[in-house]
């Protein structure tokens, strides 16, 4: 039972972190309707920008992880113009590949910049010690990880529900043509959705290369967080949330009680459960189609 | 589409005809004779790339089946591949099955599997199905690599065995080429066929705009599977060739960024035409070559960078044409040929 419960705990907190890289997804297809495929490429680059800032240039903590997400979210802004802009009103098989496209570059990228440095980790920067939760012992790096993605998601559901920026992109996501004919400028809603969610993905992936390395494997995990994505509906932020909860616990899950290779691909086992079942996720729209 | 001078279409049939003068016949025979002399004078590295070619025009005619004409996205193409692979490589070493049983049970193993993984696409389409898809990719390696590992050797290559025809023994690459050609041209040729036929119509229906295919008496569940069977056994049969070739298997040969490649290919060539598969292929893999020839070189003159330049400057050279295709030329390769053959048809006396 106890192994039971630090399973569940521990694949609790490995979710959050899915579902903000999940979260990072939804953002982008709420305001623009492209479901970025280089999601967990970013996550990869995040984390080894991450590193570079703080293992190889030794700089300060916070600093460190503020200029990594400013350089992502810098980036992140340029994507909307190249070359997602060009793109407007293209099939969706073109935007998917656009988004794959990125994601080979990227990898390309990282290989170039980061090969020598792979399986490095991070300096320990979080206090290294056992909590205890319900008796239960619990390493502190969970709990840390646990507390920046939940005031993350706290922050991000402020930032929607009460800023004009937020405001903007709300509109932008609902309606393009309606935003445009308010006066709100849509390619720069998108633009700035681009931006946080390179800059989510790129805490995602700090949290996730804290926990078990940076290496190229940490673009699959993005590839896991999508799944999450799709199990809590493309259209919900609660739902990537708990899209990525339940993904990351049945992981653990399957991991802990099966084997290490039946747990890299259970999360894309329940997507197709969930996708057969409820095609459209658990907290998505359903969408009425005409001709 | 304006004919060749002199030709006029009279009837429907003629209409339809894929090679009208004597110079179109003329350019396939020299074309073709041209393919099986290469064996005979070219070096291995030649022979090697063109029959790497060849299998990977079969898998993207299939892909070209199931997302160019009937529009539904497959991005786990490398995994019903492997699935052919193990397949005829299983069916020839435990049950010693000559190779032309072989191959059409790799093709019908993949295609069943393309049914299964095909049945999301009656529900859901575009991004859902793409990513239905890639998780086709990892739980088709995840079964091949643990719970069928008694067969498939797990992670660990598979050797496959010789293959014989009639009394004939293959065993060079250059004997193999021609198995490799041969193939190729006929699974190309039954693409092209049924892509004219009823079934290919009503795949572009389908592709083009899938409530008002259905609405017009096409029936969306079979025809959506058929896709899915004839793309993946498309692949299958490219797999179970490509095993036979490369002589050793390993699950690693399949994976999600192979798949990524391919839908790459096909779109760089031209999505819903024969010819674009071809092109996509012979360019891309081009690209890549000179990639790998030109990375050595860049180190030579920069040591500072380091000996990964070129697997990174593959991933990253085909990640920016890809995104240049998608922007400046969605239509491909086989659209600018047709644009060339446009402007030469009628030179010097346009009207």
């Amino acid at each position: 039972m106890i192994k039971f419960t630090q399973l569940v705990l521990t694949g609790i907190s490995v979710g959050f972190i899915y579902g903000l890289v999940a979260l990072g997804f939804v953002l982008i297809y709420k305001s623009s309707k492209i479901f970025n495929f280089a999601q967990g490429e970013m996550v990869m680059v995040g984390a080894f920008l991450t590193w570079s800032l703080l293992g190889l240039f030794h700089m300060p903590v916070l600093p460190g992880l503020i200029l990594s997400f400013i350089v992502a979210g810098a980036v992140g802004y340029g994507f909307e113009r190249f070359p997602f802009r060009p793109m407007i009103g293209q099939p969706i098989l073109a935007i998917i590949m656009v988004t794959m496209a990125i994601a080979v570059f990227l990898r390309g990228l990282a290989i170039l910049l980061w090969a020598n440095f792979v399986g490095i980790k991070f300096p320990s920067i979080i206090p290294e010690q056992t909590i205890y939760i319900f008796n239960i012992p619990f390493s502190s790096v969970f709990a840390w990880s646990f507390l920046l993605v939940f005031s993350l998601v706290i922050g991000l559901s402020l930032f929607f529900q009460y800023t004009r920026l937020g405001l903007h992109m709300r509109a932008a996501a609902e309606h393009h043509q309606l935003a445009q004919s308010m006066g709100i400028r849509v390619t720069r809603s998108i633009a700035q959705s681009w931006a946080i969610a390179a800059v989510v993905s790129t805490a995602g992936g700090f949290l996730l290369g804290y926990i078990r390395g940076i290496d190229f494997g940490l673009a699959n995990l993005g590839l896991v967080a999508l799944a999450g994505a799709l199990v809590g509906g493309l259209e919900s932020f609660k739902g990537a949330i708990i899209g990525g909860l339940i993904i990351g616990v049945a992981e653990t899950l399957t991991g802990g009680y099966i084997g290490r290779n039946l747990k890299e691909v259970v999360p894309f086992v329940v997507m197709v459960l969930v996708v057969f079942y409820k095609p459209y996720g658990l907290f998505g729209l359903e969408r009425i189609e005409r001709v | 589409m304006r004919l060749p001078s002199g030709v006029f279409n009279v009837s429907y049939a003629q209409d339809m005809t894929v090679f009208r003068t004597l110079y179109h016949w003329l350019g396939l025979v020299l074309f073709l004779v041209m393919l099986f002399l290469v064996p005979l004078f070219a070096r291995q590295y030649w022979v090697d790339l063109l029959s790497t070619i060849a299998v990977t025009v079969i898998a993207i005619e299939g892909l070209n089946i199931l997302a160019g004409y009937c529009g539904q996205i497959s991005v786990g193409h490398t995994a019903f591949m492997a699935v052919g692979a193990y397949t005829s490589a299983i069916l020839a070493r435990q049950l010693g099955l000559p190779f032309w049983l072989c191959l059409p049970c790799a093709g019908l193993a993949a295609g069943f599997a393309g049914i299964f993984f095909g049945l999301s696409s009656l529900k859901v389409k575009g991004f859902y199905l793409a990513l239905t898809t890639i998780a086709a990719q990892f739980i088709i390696i995840y079964l091949i690599k643990t719970p069928l590992e008694k067969w498939t050797g797990g992670a660990i290559a598979l050797h496959v065995p010789e293959i014989h025809l009639g009394g004939f023994v293959f065993k060079s690459e250059r004997q193999l080429y021609y198995l490799v050609m041969g193939l190729t041209i006929l699974m190309t040729f039954f693409a092209k066929s049924l892509t004219r036929g009823h079934i290919g119509r009503a795949f572009v229906a389908i592709r083009d705009n899938d409530i008002a295919a259905e609405a017009m008496g096409i029936n969306l569940y079979r025809y959506k599977l058929l896709a899915f069977f004839i793309g993946c056994f498309y692949a299958g049969v490219a797999g179970s060739v490509w095993s036979v070739y490369a002589k050793v298997i390993s699950p690693d040969d399949f994976t999600l960024e192979g798949s990524i490649w391919q839908m790459g290919m096909l779109i760089s060539g031209g999505l819903g035409s024969t010819l674009g598969p071809i092109f996509g292929a012979i360019f891309i893999k081009a690209l890549n070559e000179i990639v790998v020839i030109a990375g050595p070189l860049i180190t030579s003159v920069i040591p500072a960078i380091g000996a990964q330049i070129s697997a990174a400057l593959v991933e990253m050279v085909f990640g920016i044409t890809l995104i240049l295709f998608l922007i400046y030329e969605p239509r491909g390769i086989a659209h600018r040929w047709e644009i060339l053959k446009e402007s030469y048809r009628l030179w010097p006396f346009s009207y």
